[in-house]
């Protein structure tokens, strides 16, 4: 397309932010009374829900239950309206079975299981609207969920997807940066102690760029988890004023 | 809840915390529940609110604990509380409901097996005389179950078994004996596998 530049001289982006600035993120934690654990995260236009059930007996077939630890089960799925053009088959096919995969790759790193043998945890994300960085919303999303259930975590899950253009390192990609033939990577990171947990990434990119663009994800990162921080510190206080009354 | 505001009359005003952060080293507490251990220091695995139980001689134990309770699993010789979904001669089909006191979310399922139903005469033991659909009965757990099988629990002792039952006219039966219950509308003895519990600690 003539004229759209991922990045102009001055440093704007397509939607006016900065190469390393994050789209605005608004969350709530417990939006539903049913599930254990619930959570609404708004990233820039992406918008994901994530509910959590268990710890609870193993559903279904016993044998995949593990004698010293617990299973974690995700399901992500993508609702009909998320997307430009609706969505035919919004789960079952091929891109969800593998975003649900590392979900549960990222989940089974931060989660302590080995506290619940023979246990089940489900965790649902449901993407309600699509703009970009669907992966880094789900785990976002996930993370306040999870909390919110009561499940011990090691540290909070951040995620990002960062891209390269232009030898600069863009934070939090939109969906026209993506689709714009940017080579993009998804990082998820334990902020405190710097652990990753999952990196992704199915572009081509020259090897030398691979270092900066892992630190810019991982600085991008650690400002989610600041986000993240504020919102779950805030519904604790909120929790205790209402009992408190 | 109330036991929350009972303990900042006794203490400083509780700390929030959230997964992850540090709240000490190993050397000044020992860890409780909601916290783990790495590297030498205490971080929490939960957001919720920071207490530090002094225990005398020992290092105080630092715990983390939210509002509301943590889904409890039954673990290995935990007393249950279980309702009887179904039987057959060989064993009995459960429901745990509560671990302890603590009612469960949601309900696990166990298995107590026709020699796990009393300490004597094991073999001699006949399951519709010891157990009905629908009984309230007080077991513990003696194994997580394996691949095949779920929960496995007990009665094999006095204070253990059957607690409410119900008669086949309905009403609700009282104990005469650790192996009968009496209806008290028709006074029919049906036979059950009785736990020796008193009436006021009855929970279901």
């Amino acid at each position: 397309m003539a004229g759209l530049e991922l990045l102009t001289d001055q440093g704007y982006r397509l939607d006016g932010r900065k190469a390393t600035e994050l789209r605005k993120v608004q969350a709530r934690m417990g939006v539903f009374a049913q599930a254990d654990g619930s959570a609404y995260l708004e990233q820039g236009n992406t918008k994901a829900l994530a509910v959590v059930y268990g710890p609870h007996e193993m559903r279904g077939s016993r044998s995949r239950a593990l004698h010293d630890r617990a299973v974690i089960n995700c399901q992500y799925s993508m609702a009909t309206f998320s997307t430009a053009e609706r969505k035919r088959r919004p789960h079952g096919d091929r891109k969800s079975t593998e975003m649900s995969l590392h979900l549960k790759q990222t989940f089974e790193a931060a989660v302590m299981t080995q506290l619940f043998p023979r246990s089940q945890i489900d965790i649902y994300v449901k993407i309600l609207q699509s703009d970009g960085g669907n992966y880094s919303v789900c785990v976002n999303a996930a993370t306040l969920a999870v909390i919110d259930a009561g499940i011990p975590m090691r540290d909070y899950v951040c995620a990002c997807t960062v891209g390269f253009v232009d030898e600069t390192p863009l934070a939090d990609l939109c969906y026209a940066e993506e689709s714009g033939g940017v080579s993009s990577l998804a990082l998820a990171l334990l902020p405190r102690g710097g652990q990753i947990a999952l990196v992704q990434m199915d572009a081509r990119l020259h090897q030398d760029h691979l270092e900066t663009l892992i630190e810019a994800a991982m600085t991008a990162c650690k400002g989610v988890s600041k986000v993240l921080d504020e919102v779950v510190r805030q519904h604790l206080q909120e929790a205790s004023v209402l009992s408190r009354e | 809840m109330r036991w929350l505001s009972a303990l900042t009359d006794n203490m400083s005003p509780l700390r929030l915390c959230v997964p992850g952060e540090k709240l000490c080293s190993v050397e000044d507490c020992s860890t409780g529940t909601g916290v783990y251990q790495r590297h030498g220091y205490i971080y929490s695995s939960l957001a919720g609110y920071v207490l530090r139980k002094n225990e005398g001689e020992e290092l105080p134990v630092i715990s983390v604990v939210r509002e509301t309770e943590a889904q409890l699993l039954p673990d290995v010789g935990a007393i249950v509380t279980c309702k009887v979904t179904g039987i057959n001669s060989r064993f009995a089909k459960v429901h745990i409901l509560y671990v302890g006191s603590t009612p469960l979310k949601d309900r696990f399922r166990g298995t107590i097996r026709k020699e796990d139903v009393r300490e004597s005469e094991k073999d001699k033991v006949d399951i519709y005389k010891s157990f009905r659909p629908g009984d309230i009965v007080l077991a513990k757990v003696i194994s997580l179950g394996d691949v095949q099988s779920t929960y496995l629990l007990t009665t094999a002792e006095n204070e253990l078994g059957v607690v409410v039952a119900h008669s086949e006219a309905g009403a609700q039966m009282i104990p005469i004996s650790w192996r009968e219950m009496q209806c008290p509308q028709t006074n029919a003895k049906e036979f059950r596998k009785v736990a020796r519990v008193q009436p006021e600690y009855l929970e279901a």
